[in-house]
């Protein structure tokens, strides 16, 4: 089975340590929630996985091949796919041109090639668009494919980036607080979404403050406060842990 | 990038055929020269517009790869009797050549570094053409033979121009609405973005600056074959910056706006005898007015405008998943992800 993980990771910034001594394992064919109070170091840890900073200590391993001192650019070749909490979309471009950028990598035609617009180019241009839109209906956004980027409303864009990040054909999702500012009913949708994900095969990380959403769809959770992990296991536990209830959920 | 519709491609074909039969319909030979020279700056202006328009990349000194095309077609042409059209693709090689390594170091800078280290660049292209004067004939300039026949006439080499210009266009179009120019635009637009889906952000920009480098050569040469004698003052920076501007005016992401830029820039001052008088002036302030006004520039006005003539409904909205296509999009992707991994002997 493949595996994206972070191995006893810590992470510091001057003097504050944002993470100290973390693992967590992310499984294919699984949604894996990771909550804890603001400050805990969830999106250090995210920003770790993704190749945004460089571990202090520990080690990421994709399927155990060390993947920590590789660039962010070689996240997305190995299938590792990302989402921001704040979305960064191209809003000059198309739904459709967001979503199919997230081919960058798949695509081989080079320079010359593509100004020529010799075959290639054009073909892999067409099996992209292709895939493209079947992803964009597959998410909800079939009606918005030719509109502007910058004109989508905050779930609109959640869920472009969702549809980038499979237009990639990641194995791992990275989601950063995709249930933010989103109402009940695109939670729902949210939820269906990943949960069709996992079953795909896809491995997803939800970094997520939307606690409801996290306990419903996640297979295992990972808690974090105050850069250390307090508990790792299936959703009815932490949500019953003494310590989790304590400096999270509360009462 | 998306749809090719049927008005624009009959507009495109009227612009074609208008400008194929210019020189017929033209007033006289002083305005068939003026429009070579549109079509001449346009060579350069369409590879930089990749550069400044497309990736976001400051270069205010295209003017010192101009020159380099310029002095290298004079200098092969004129004293070495080298073929003409074979200079025009070695003054594009060399070109190219200064553009790279003009960008090797640069393009790592931050914008308005990048900006000033291309500045300088122009300046000392400037200097070392005046001080070179065994190869350039110094501040006395050098004599610029044309091209041969059937290129040798005004009406001749305004088609050549017009066939290179077209060319390069239509390559900085494909580039534009294929897979790079979304990585361009990302670079441009947010390198956060870029970074998240792989685009090697110093090879495109050294990418593009090169090639801009190639059209800047190729511009360069065909420029002082219709200026006909070139010295270090017809490359003075404040053609440059004119480039630059051109693209400003004509706005960012767009072909047609900086094509609308260069075309008005050029023209305007030439055919209005009053805005001549002012000059630079005259630049400066169409510069503040467009950026005051509509800072996206004039290519966006002109979408604006083809949204608003071809007007839809009310916009649908409401995200609805299709849950069956998703998994099924997804599943078909792994797939042949998987079959891919096979063919490259991968999956051991």
């Amino acid at each position: 089975m493949s595996t994206l993980v972070a191995d006893t990771v810590s992470k510091r910034f001057g003097g504050v340590t944002a993470l100290s001594n973390v693992s967590l394992e992310l499984r294919e064919g699984e949604i894996h929630g990771l909550i804890g109070p603001n400050g805990s170091g969830k999106t250090t840890l995210l920003n770790l996985l993704t190749g945004y900073y460089q571990v202090d200590e520990g080690d990421i391993r994709l399927d155990g091949e060390p993947l920590a001192r590789s660039p962010v650019q070689q996240r997305p070749r190995v299938g590792i796919a990302r989402t921001f909490q704040k979305p960064r979309l191209l809003g000059s471009l198309s739904v459709l041109d967001n979503a199919m950028l997230g081919g960058w990598c798949e695509t081989r035609a080079g320079f010359l090639e593509t100004a020529l617009a010799l075959p290639r180019a054009r073909r892999e241009e067409r099996a992209l668009r292709d895939r493209a839109e079947e992803l964009l209906h597959g998410v909800g956004l079939g009606y918005a494919i030719h509109r502007r980027a910058s004109l989508l409303d905050h779930a609109e864009q959640r869920f472009l980036e969702i549809a980038r990040g499979l237009v990639m054909r990641a194995r791992f999702i990275l989601l950063d607080e995709p249930a933010g500012g989103l109402t009940e009913g695109e939670i729902e949708h949210l939820a269906s979404i990943v949960t069709a994900l996992r079953d795909a095969g896809i491995g997803v990380l939800l970094v997520e403050h939307h606690t409801d959403f996290v306990f419903s769809v996640c297979d295992r959770v990972t808690t974090l406060n105050l850069g250390r992990m307090i508990k790792h296991a299936t959703p009815a536990e932490v949500r019953s842990d003494p310590e989790v209830i304590r400096v999270y959920l509360g009462a | 990038m998306t749809t090719s519709s049927l008005p624009r491609l009959g507009t495109l074909a009227v612009g074609g055929i208008l400008a194929v039969t210019l020189p017929f319909w033209v007033g006289d030979f002083y305005q068939l020269h003026l429009a070579a020279l549109i079509g001449v700056y346009w060579v350069l202006i369409a590879g930089l517009n990749l550069v400044v328009g497309y990736t976001g990349q400051l270069s205010i000194g295209h003017v010192g790869l101009l020159s380099i095309g310029s002095y290298a077609f004079a200098i092969l042409v004129g004293r070495y009797g080298v073929d003409p059209l074979l200079t025009l693709a070695l003054a594009g090689g060399l070109g190219g050549l200064c553009g790279f390594l003009l960008g090797l170091p640069s393009l790592r800078l931050p914008g308005f570094y990048f900006a000033m280290a291309t500045m300088a660049f122009a300046l000392i292209m400037a200097e070392l053409s005046l001080a070179q004067g065994g190869l350039t004939g110094g501040g006395a300039g050098l004599p610029v033979p044309g091209f041969e026949a059937p290129f040798d006439t005004p009406t001749g080499f305004y088609w050549l121009v017009l066939l290179v210009a077209a060319l390069i266009t239509w390559m900085t179009w494909n580039v534009a609405r294929l897979m790079w120019g979304r990585g361009l635009i990302a670079l441009r637009d947010s390198e956060v973005a870029a970074a998240a889906v792989g685009v090697p952000i110093f090879r495109l920009k050294l990418t593009v600056f090169t090639f801009s480098g190639v059209t800047a050569g190729i511009g360069g040469a065909l420029f002082a074959s219709l200026q006909s004698y070139i010295t270090p003052e017809t490359f003075v920076f404040e053609l440059g910056l004119f480039f630059f501007v051109c693209i400003i005016i004509g706005g960012r992401g767009s072909i047609l706006g900086p094509f609308v830029g260069t075309v008005v820039l050029t023209a305007l001052p030439e055919m209005v005898a009053p805005l001549a008088k002012l000059g630079n002036f005259f630049y400066g302030l169409l510069l503040l007015a467009v950026v005051l006004v509509v800072p996206e520039g004039i290519g966006h006005v002109i979408k604006s405008v083809m949204a608003r003539l071809q007007k839809k409904g009310p916009e649908p909205k409401g995200l609805q998943p299709d849950i069956g296509r998703l998994a099924a999009a997804v599943r078909r992707g792994m797939e042949q992800d998987m079959q891919r991994d096979i063919q490259r002997g991968h999956a051991s």
